[in-house]
């Protein structure tokens, strides 16, 4: 683009040209050498912009054969450190390190870098600065450069970057090439299992992968002791997934602690092996032999339960009320016709789990990062389930009932006397119960999915069988039949009355739909309301008419069914596209900032206590500890006291990054509370998943002062 | 992510057989022994301090970080502290002939004279056997053996990776803290911690 320089900007120019002739005295110079290394200063723009941030690096050009350390220095080593002093508000992020390289003197291994390379470092430049003054930044640079050996060495170097309004030019190719050594973000997700003798088994699944290719691979841990750094690291790589058999060092993960590093890459090309490395977060396995997991059979005992609690759910309660009240009508079945339409009914229900979990295994197999909920984050599922519950509430209200059944109870499908009728019925709860993840389901259902098929279909299953037990318990057990009390008009009252949840849970999803679509998003599902309450009246209306009349009314209620519903579907799915960026995180007075990993880490190597909150429109129990406990006042002081910086992942949409996360803690969906106590190297503490303020400050923030001594041993 | 049965408990087997094979410096476990040339002419056996704790010191007194701990006095107080509590101190001596550190008795005993240093003995071990037993990899690297012959402390000599000595006032001294958790009867707090320093000079 062309672009005109104003006066202004001209003199600024001058200025800057001006005060770079001169510069100021005790600045030290942009590079200094050592007998081994030539440091240098660079920066990737040639002036800064205020308020802006910038990349500034220390670029090593080291003497052949001695080399320098990576973060993690291995074995032996000291990896370089740059102290910064920088102008008064300007901040300096943590160094981004390219990929390193491995080093062996016999028994010992290093990592770090030889010949050349430079160390980056974002700044945040302050606000305020006026155009035509310096940006001056200091740099004291330390550090250890071996051969066989080692030379610890200082410089102190210096930067004047010229302050402009706007339109930096391009600074030093240095930061380029050095961006280009950066590890990549994986673009798989990694997991390991340890053994009992604390080996670690890294593997990873990619489609990509097949025999001999990658040709070679490493692990660098980014944490000093988590693996035996001389140890061979065994690679089987076979069709779609590799596998890399690593040693254990004298500091092994903790448990529920993921593998954080850098994993090397080799391809066999025409010219030599070429590496690339990627960063690396390499979930620990459920079912491993850490402390803390869940294994299959109380895993199945936990869904079991978390299956019974389900029928208490809001959502859920009126489906079977009504089922249940339809037991009391059918005075005249025989016990074993009862029995049967319980049998039907837990039939429906584990059919339609089993169809769940295999739509999970089928979309895990296809790389997806999926969790429980998950199809609560397709708007389509949404708008479907919000008509669903709306139409079901129009039901129960007396709008139509469908069907000839006189018995007239209970939702369209649910309505028959039919076992078809009790099919559908724990179709319908099943539908309607899995937004209502119970607590307790979250681990259950994390470790399900970390499970071979088999496994996870029979927690499925028995989540399914936890939530049809009730009203199997019932219609198979004549006795508890008599506890219900006696049918009377005021069945047909409570079925009016069970309307209103129905009539609730669809103004919830319809709000869910506004987070994901937006405003449009609303117009359409309510659209589609609209539509589905005239099909409805519609079709009850004509109902009495004559032949013609009949036919003519349900076709016409028909087609505006079928219009709520294609019209929705499509125009949800257009809406929700555009809406990606999520209007609340952008809102500028919130106590929270959208989580990110980047700005986790960030946190996290500055020492800064960190509390995640990872949440979704579409789960309850986020909702309600958010309001509840995150929220209240007390905590939000809790925080700020503390200086406790509180990051709130958004999962209401897909988001591969918010997954990983979770993969990471062996969850599977939302909600998670981790927080990290001061200092860089602490342990994330797991708070549970139903909050209180009390539970919240008793956790959060009450750790002894750690002294900076005990901070840096794991550095 | 997943797992199947079989995989897993062929990994398990592996890694236990692959455990057997190193039965190195562990902790909890029986420290390797070993007979050794002493500085001071004559030979060393840690089985003989059987009943008395020993921490195992590897040097080098031209690595900066050795230099760090001795100019200061740091390690040399230390000796003195510990074995004036009945605490047998061996330095050990790993770099091989022609290589960076590499000393004969008397030089190696000289140079403790000369830094005020007080260990009970310096072993020599120039072929690295001990060193390689003990997995040992920089200068300084600092093991403990309780009374009863197990390794109960691997690591560095504190907790701030520096060659500064300024940085020796601010760090934890996790030798000084292990042995004093031994003289009160408990397991060090941390008896693990990561060495550092420059690398041992091992003979190519």
């Amino acid at each position: 683009m062309f672009r005109h320089f104003t006066m202004r900007q001209a003199l600024a120019a001058c200025l800057c040209l001006l005060s770079l002739a001169a510069p100021a005295a005790d600045l030290p110079p942009a590079a200094a050498g050592t007998p081994h290394v030539r440091a240098r200063l660079v920066a990737a723009v040639d002036a800064v912009v205020p308020g802006g941030e910038i990349l500034l690096g220390v670029e090593q050009r080291i003497i052949p054969h001695w080399h320098t350390y990576w973060r993690n220095p291995g074995d032996s080593g000291v990896p370089t450190r740059i102290d910064w002093q920088l102008p008064a508000g300007a901040e300096a992020g943590d160094i981004r390190w390219p990929t390193p390289q491995r080093f062996v003197l016999g028994p010992v291994t290093n990592y770090g870098y030889a010949d050349e390379v430079t160390l980056l470092a974002p700044v945040r430049v302050p606000e305020g600065l006026a155009a035509g003054s310096r940006f001056e930044v200091r740099a004291s640079v330390s550090w250890l450069v071996c051969r066989e050996e080692c030379i610890p060495e200082e410089v102190e170097l210096g930067l004047a970057l010229p302050v402009v309004a706007g339109g930096a030019g391009r600074g030093d190719p240095a930061v380029d090439r050095a961006l280009a050594r950066l590890p990549a973000a994986a673009p798989w997700q990694a997991g390991f299992v340890q053994a009992a003798d604390g080996s670690l088994r890294l593997r990873i699944e990619d489609g990509a992968f097949r025999p001999g290719r990658p040709a070679s691979a490493w692990f660098y841990p980014e944490t000093w002791g988590r693996i035996a750094q001389s140890a061979a690291q065994p690679l089987s790589v076979s069709e779609g997934a590799l596998e890399l058999q690593l040693a254990p060092g004298s500091a092994p993960p903790p448990p529920g602690e993921a593998l954080r590093g850098v994993l090397v890459l080799g391809e066999a090309t025409a010219d030599g092996e070429r590496l690339s490395g990627f960063e690396l977060a390499a979930a620990p396995a459920a079912g491993a032999a850490g402390e803390g997991e869940v294994g299959l059979l109380a895993a199945l005992g936990l869904a079991l339960f978390g299956g019974l609690v389900l029928n208490l759910m809001p959502c859920v309660f009126p489906v079977l009320s009504i089922k249940a009240l339809s037991l009391l009508r059918h005075a005249e079945l025989s016990p074993w016709q009862k029995r049967l339409q319980g049998l039907a009914y837990t039939a429906g229900v584990l059919v339609s789990f089993a169809l769940l979990g295999g739509l999970l295994i089928l979309l895990r197999a296809g790389g997806q990062a999926i969790g429980w909920g998950f199809q609560y984050q397709s708007p389509v599922f949404v708008i479907a389930v919000a008509y669903l519950m709306f139409g079901v509430g129009l039901n129960l209200s007396g709008l139509f009932t469908v069907g000839a059944s006189a018995a007239g109870i209970g939702s369209s499908l649910a309505a028959r006397g039919g076992y078809a009728g009790s099919f559908f019925t724990g179709v319908l709860a099943t539908v309607v119960a899995t937004p209502c993840t119970a607590p307790f389901m979250g681990a259950a259902i994390g470790y399900a999915l970390g499970q071979p098929g088999p496994a996870l279909l029979a927690i499925f299953l028995s989540l399914g069988l936890g939530l049809a037990l009730p009203y199997l318990a019932l219609a198979a057990w004549p006795p508890l039949q008599r506890l219900l009390p006696r049918p009377g008009a005021w069945m047909e009252r409570l079925k009016e009355g069970l309307a209103f949840p129905m009539y609730g849970a669809a103004a919830w999803l319809v709000w869910v739909l506004a987070r994901q679509g937006g405003a449009n998003a609303v117009l359409v599902a309510l659209g589609g309301m609209v539509l589905i309450a005239f099909a409805g009246w519609l079709y009850a209306a004509t109902r009495g008419g004559s032949l013609w009349t009949r036919h003519g009314g349900a076709g016409f209620a028909a087609a505006a069914l079928a219009l709520a519903l294609i019209g929705g579907g499509a125009g949800v799915d257009a809406v929700a596209v555009d809406a990606a960026p999520r209007a609340e995180s952008a809102a500028g007075d919130q106590p929270w900032q959208p989580y990110s990993a980047a700005r986790l880490d960030e946190l996290r190597r500055a020492g800064k206590p960190v509390f995640v909150n990872l949440t979704a429109a579409w789960c309850i129990s986020c909702l309600v500890n958010e309001r509840v406990a995150l929220s209240d006042n007390g905590v939000l002081e809790h925080f700020r006291e503390r200086g406790i910086a509180y990051l709130k992942g958004d999962w209401t949409n897909r988001d591969e990054a918010i997954s990983r996360y979770l993969a990471e803690f062996g969850r599977s969906g939302v909600p998670l509370y981790v927080y990290y106590p001061p200092g860089a190297a602490s342990r994330p503490v797991v708070l549970p998943q139903l909050l209180t303020p009390d539970i919240v400050r008793q956790a959060v923030g009450n750790e002894n002062p750690v002294s900076t001594s005990t901070n840096l041993k794991e550095s | 992510m997943k797992f199947n049965v079989l995989a897993a408990s062929t990994a398990i087997a592996l890694g236990l057989a692959a455990g057997s094979a190193c039965a190195a410096a562990q902790l909890d476990q029986p420290a390797p022994t070993f007979t050794a040339q002493s500085a001071a002419g004559g030979t060393i056996s840690l089985d003989a301090y059987r009943g008395k704790t020993v921490v195992l010191e590897w040097t080098n007194h031209q690595c900066p970080f050795v230099k760090k701990h001795y100019e200061s006095g740091n390690i040399p107080s230390l000796q003195k502290e510990a074995t004036a509590k009945g605490v047998v101190w061996l330095q050990v001596i790993s770099s091989a002939p022609g290589k960076q550190g590499h000393v004969d008795g008397a030089t190696a005993q000289k140079l403790n004279a000369e830094r005020g240093a007080a260990p009970t003995a310096t072993v020599l071990d120039p072929e690295g056997r001990i060193a390689r037993q003990y997995e040992a990899v920089t200068t300084p690297h600092l093991y403990i053996v309780a009374p009863d012959g197990k390794l109960v402390y691997k690591g560095g000599i504190d907790s701030i990776a520096s060659n500064k000595k300024e940085d020796i006032a601010r760090a934890d001294n996790y030798v000084k803290l292990a042995l004093n958790d031994l003289a009160a009867g408990r397991k060090p707090a941390h008896a693990s911690t990561q060495p550092y320093g420059c690398t041992i000079k091992y003979a190519d």
